[in-house]
């Protein structure tokens, strides 16, 4: 079980809302799951390599050529609100 | 004609022989998806104007039909990849009116090859969950018995291709999402080499373990799916660039040829716990594979069993960052009347996410906090790495290794829902191929007394899908066809 | 406090955000480009839609490995790139990829010369890769995001905390930028914010040593108000210690139009970033060959062609390094010096009249009226006494007003300096005649009134006269 505390801390990291039955939902799932996965500690891994999950043959790199995307447009109609075409948030910013 | 129980071999055999035509093909099931859906809710979107103009549009190559390998194959898409035009929600309604912006690299080759888009199925939300009950829309049914879950979280595909709906189904699969509801749903589920298909364009859930990849009705329909969907296409840093196999061309006479003597891997202290007819039906599929000729060979895979805990702290550490982006900002759902930017913030995302998906989420943000990171994700990778270690040395000793793809058939639904790590335990035959990042293919073993599917998981060496297919297709020859499944059935759909 | 420096010492630690000179952005294919209307620069990976991932810019990469040869870093063969985690409208993925723990460069140093001929070596802790935020602008009635921006390629430079005063600081800045606009690495523009600075300032006791707490400055938006922040902030914090108060470690703006440092309203409440590796790229190879290829490659640096001024040119440091500061400038002044053939006086005349008329109507050495050509032409009149100094003067006003060549404006103004002893001895014996009393005046011992008769010659001959040579023929006159 994880107090209170600790549950607002990282809902406040995620920027989560939760109500009030959620917290106490959360400090029992999130304890139950913390709990259970302690058993990793028991493991000697001072030695392991690095994880590597990414192929050797992979090419992460591009040249430098712009390609303009096929309609910007597109990007802003999922917007919730926009103006001009920018982005727009309402007055929540100082 | 009922076109719901045809596979891709017999529709490509079919449209050859002018028998019948890609249009004819996607409108008999367009009507079957509206007459008998709304039972299974497996699609989250149809749009049918659209589905029937890309038929015609490949009927209009129908003289190229031998240079498109998937000609007029109509294919459902799980909502979590993005198809221009199509909404992709994710099953969420933090995603509600999302409408994608450009389509998938492997959506984009299956159309290059000839496809047709059918629509798009439900999902657990952002794919976490086992069971589609996490869906922010609705759960789905199993099309063997509607009282049951599908599996998940590609649920929506799994019961569209097990209704008949579709021929095939693209899943994405992090940490069993394709073979698992492959499996309750009686069907052949691949989840790739990690690195053999581009992520491109899949909403992300787990960035170094997501693979998306085909669910369908025989192992050579989804060697066909794979072979085009798989590549590099530029867009993705963390794909293969070596030329994917043409794994159809071996999926013959020459396959049984091919997989004698090859060893075949089985854990048996990992079968502890699982289901006994599960467990029945997994030794006379390893019988089977003995009468092909392959060996059966004992392997040790000591720290499987923390497979459950290093994926639950990878995963949820990756999608925490992954669904950062859901800020109600430039895209998805805001909040309608939020006091500050904080307030914008955390209220859209508290309403828009479902519990499981904020439940992953503050798991994942703990395990990469400030004092909680080394612990946490960082000694999770490590035991990653031994976990990936422990594959390396049993495929010294064997080419393939043997197991149930899920402990349990297909549950009812609401049961397991309440306890998530009874939920998670769903995924313990699946996860370990996921962290080691080498493929995975469920093929249908046979039916439990009370016919429901179960599945055999076979894992290859990274990037051997082709012994993967070639073993999966003599067994399933051998096997047998399976007794009624739902897509046979004179309506088409449930049991 | 009246003057804090005598009692305290200031640490200055800088850190600046330069532009890298792509075409596209960092991971997204759009293009890099200043200027544009809101969004029209953007694609679907610098606007973080759900499925897009990040590609690698290759020159971006060229141009960071060119950053670490020219400041002199270790450039490590393997650095990892890694996400870093705050919630602001203009960072659309929630995260910003960047380097934490294992940068491409670590290391390196700048070298610069201060205004009394000392030089300086700033050491550098690190250089690492990451990409831009966009860009919010508040209106009345809510805030508008423009994600152009988002996703260009930044190489972060930190300094170490060793600079130990508002001047150093500055040229720093200078000779930092210079390099990196002399190796096509940055645009160096302070004010369209392709290179931006924050400062570190701290005071200490003289000879303490601990650090003091120090404060972090941003905002500081153009070269001009560099000292001057830091100089304000240095008084603010000497201030305060003085009446007894802690320095609080925080954040301030600077207020260039009140002339003062504000607190920033933090982004985070606390700074946990969550940095981890970003599982979607793969770690950053930088070969051996490619470090050795971009070494071969690299242009002229602003320290070897200093060096080379002040051996070919016999230049002070602090000339030299002024005349380095741009490559353009370098180039300006060569023209000049090679075409003139007098390295000082082209020195005097670029650095002490042209630039300091540039500065005066906000223009750079490459929107200058007067061309190196013409700038050397005039220097080679002044050397062959075609005129005189003070006459050059005049006609560089005229050339930098018009544009025009030295020749051209001598000519028609008549302005050639008259040095024929014939025509300068009538003008002479005609202004001695004209004032006995101030020959009589001379005679009686106040020397001092040669000038007035020099004066006066000038005057006769619009100040065309050869100085030298009036005052010689003045006194020939007065004394035989």
């Amino acid at each position: 079980m994880l107090s209170r505390d600790e549950v607002l801390k990282i809902a406040r990291l995620a920027k989560l809302s939760l109500t009030e039955k959620e917290i106490e939902f959360y400090q029992q799932r999130l304890g139950r799951i913390l709990t259970y996965v302690e058993e990793l500690n028991a493991l000697a891994t001072a030695d392991t390599s690095v994880v590597r999950t990414i192929p050797k043959d992979a090419v992460a790199f591009r040249e430098d050529r712009p390609m303009p995307f096929s309609d910007v447009r597109e990007l802003l109609k999922n917007a919730p609100a926009s103006e001009a075409d920018s982005f727009l948030l309402p007055q929540v910013m100082e | 004609m009922d076109f719901n129980r045809l596979e891709i071999l017999d529709l490509l055999e079919g449209y050859q022989r002018k028998e019948f035509s890609p249009t004819e093909v996607a409108q008999s099931l367009l009507t079957s998806i509206e007459k008998k859906d709304s039972e299974i809710r497996s699609f989250l979107q149809v749009r049918p104007d659209v589905t029937l103009d890309a038929a015609r549009a490949v009927e209009k190559r129908s003289s190229e039909m031998q240079k498109l390998p998937l000609y007029g194959v109509p294919i459902a898409i799980k909502d979590n990849i993005l198809v221009t035009g199509w909404q992709a929600t994710a099953a969420s309604k933090i995603l509600k009116n999302y409408v994608a912006p450009f389509t998938a690299m492997c959506v984009e080759r299956l159309e290059s090859a000839g496809a047709v888009i059918l629509g798009k199925t439900n999902l657990d939300e952002f794919a976490m969950g086992s069971s589609t009950e996490n869906s922010g829309v609705a759960p789905t049914r199993n099309p063997w018995n509607t009282d049951r879950v599908p599996g998940g979280s590609s649920g929506g595909s799994a019961a569209a291709v097990a209704a008949g709906f579709a021929p095939a189904s693209l899943g994405t699969d992090t940490g069993g999402s394709i073979r698992q509801p492959a499996s309750l749903c009686g069907l052949v589920g691949v989840k790739p080499t990690y690195g053999r298909v581009s992520r491109f364009g899949l909403i992300a859930f787990a960035s170094s373990l997501d693979q998306a990849g085909p669910l369908t009705r025989s192992v050579w329909d989804a060697a066909r799916v794979l072979e085009c969907m798989a590549g590099y296409g530029g867009k993705d840093a963390t794909v293969s660039r070596s030329v994917v196999p043409k794994y159809t061309e071996n999926l013959n006479e020459s396959a049984f040829g091919t997989v004698r003597n090859l060893r075949v891997g089985v854990c048996t202290s990992w079968l502890e716990g699982v289901d006994p007819e599960v467990r029945a039906s997994f030794e006379a599929a390893v019988e089977k594979l003995k009468e092909l000729g392959m060996r059966p060979v004992e392997i040790e895979l000591p720290n499987v069993k923390y497979a459950l805990s290093t994926y639950y702290l990878v995963a949820t550490s990756e999608a925490s960052s992954n669904l950062a982006r859901f800020d109600g900002v430039h895209y998805g759902y805001r909040t309608p009347n939020p006091k500050d930017l904080n307030d914008l913030y955390c209220s859209s995302r508290g309403e828009g996410f479902g519990p499981e998906v904020k439940l992953r989420i503050m798991l994942g943000t703990y395990a990469l906090s400030a004092g909680y990171y080394d612990a946490y994700y960082g000694k999770a990778n490590q035991v990653r790495r031994l976990i990936q270690q422990d594959f390396e040395a049993a495929f010294e000793k064997c080419d393939v290794i043997a197991s149930p793809t899920s402990p349990t058939t297909a549950f009812k639904i609401g049961e397991k829902i309440s306890d998530p790590l009874t939920m998670y335990l769903s995924d313990i035959f699946t996860l370990p191929a996921n962290l080691a990042g080498i493929p995975g293919i469920s093929v249908p073993a046979g039916v439990d007394s009370g016919k429901l599917p179960i599945g055999m998981q076979l894992m290859g060496r990274h990037f051997d899908e082709s012994t993967l297919f070639q073993v999966a297709y003599c067994y399933e020859r051998r096997r047998g066809a399976l007794a009624n499944p739902p897509w046979r059935s004179k309506s088409g759909a449930g049991a | 406090m009246k003057n804090p420096l005598e009692k305290y010492e200031v640490v200055i630690g800088l850190e600046v955000h330069a532009q890298l000179l792509t075409k596209s952005k960092m991971f997204s294919e759009a293009p890099n480009q200043f200027g544009a209307n809101p969004n029209e620069m953007i694609g679907p990976v610098c606007s973080g839609q759900p499925g897009s991932l990040p590609i690698i810019n290759q020159t971006a990469i060229d141009l960071g490995v060119r950053a670490g040869v020219a400041l002199h870093c270790k450039i490590h063969e393997e650095s990892v790139f890694a996400r870093k985690h705050y919630f602001y409208p203009d960072l659309p993925k929630g995260y910003q990829i960047s380097q934490y723990e294992r940068p491409y460069c670590t290391g390196g140093y700048v070298e610069f010369a201060l205004k009394d001929g000392s030089t300086r070596k700033i050491n550098l802790v690190r250089i690492h890769f990451e990409e831009d935020a966009g860009k919010s602008t508040h209106a009345s009635h809510g805030t508008l995001v423009d994600l152009n921006r988002a996703g260009v390629p930044l190489i972060e430079i930190v300094s170490e905390p060793e600079m130990r005063s508002s001047e150093e600081a500055g040229q720093y800045l200078r000779k930092l930028r210079s390099i990196l606009r002399y190796a096509n690495i940055c645009d160096g523009n302070m004010e369209q914010g392709n290179f931006r600075c924050d400062a570190n300032v701290s005071i200490r006791l003289h000879g303490a040593k601990e650090f003091g707490t120090r404060v972090e400055l941003k905002n500081i938006n153009s070269f001009r108000y560099v000292e001057k922040a830091i100089d304000y902030e240095v008084g603010r914090q000497a201030d305060a210690l003085e009446q007894g108060e802690k320095i609080r470690q925080e954040t301030r703006g600077w207020n260039a139009t009140k002339g003062v440092s504000e607190i920033m309203r933090e982004k985070e409440m606390a700074h946990d970033y969550r940095y981890f590796p970003d599982p979607d790229l793969p770690p950053l190879v930088i070969s051996p060959q490619l470090i050795q290829k971009i070494t071969t490659e690299m242009p002229e640096l602003p320290d070897a062609k200093r060096v080379r001024f002040i051996e070919e040119y016999q230049l002070s440091e602090y000339n030299a390094d002024v005349l380095t500061n741009s490559q353009e400038l370098a180039d300006f002044y060569e023209r000049v010096a090679k075409g003139s053939g007098n390295a000082k006086s082209a020195a005097n005349w670029v650095m002490n009249e042209l630039l300091g008329r540039l500065n005066a109507v906000g223009k750079e050495i490459d929107d200058t009226p007067v061309s190196a050509e013409n700038l050397a032409l005039l220097v080679k009149n002044v050397d062959s006494d075609k005129i005189s100094g003070k006459i050059a003067k005049t006609v560089f006003d005229e050339m930098f007003a018009s544009g025009k060549s030295p020749d051209a404006i001598i000519a028609e103004k008549g302005l050639v300096q008259i040095s024929d002893p014939a025509a300068l001895e009538a003008v002479v014996k005609k202004v001695i005649e004209a004032s006995p009393s101030e020959v009589a005046g001379y005679k009686a011992g106040k020397t001092k009134l040669l000038g007035f008769f020099v004066g006066q010659v000038m005057k006769e001959t619009k100040g065309q006269a050869n100085p030298g040579l009036v005052n010689d023929l003045v006194k020939k006159h007065l004394d035989g």
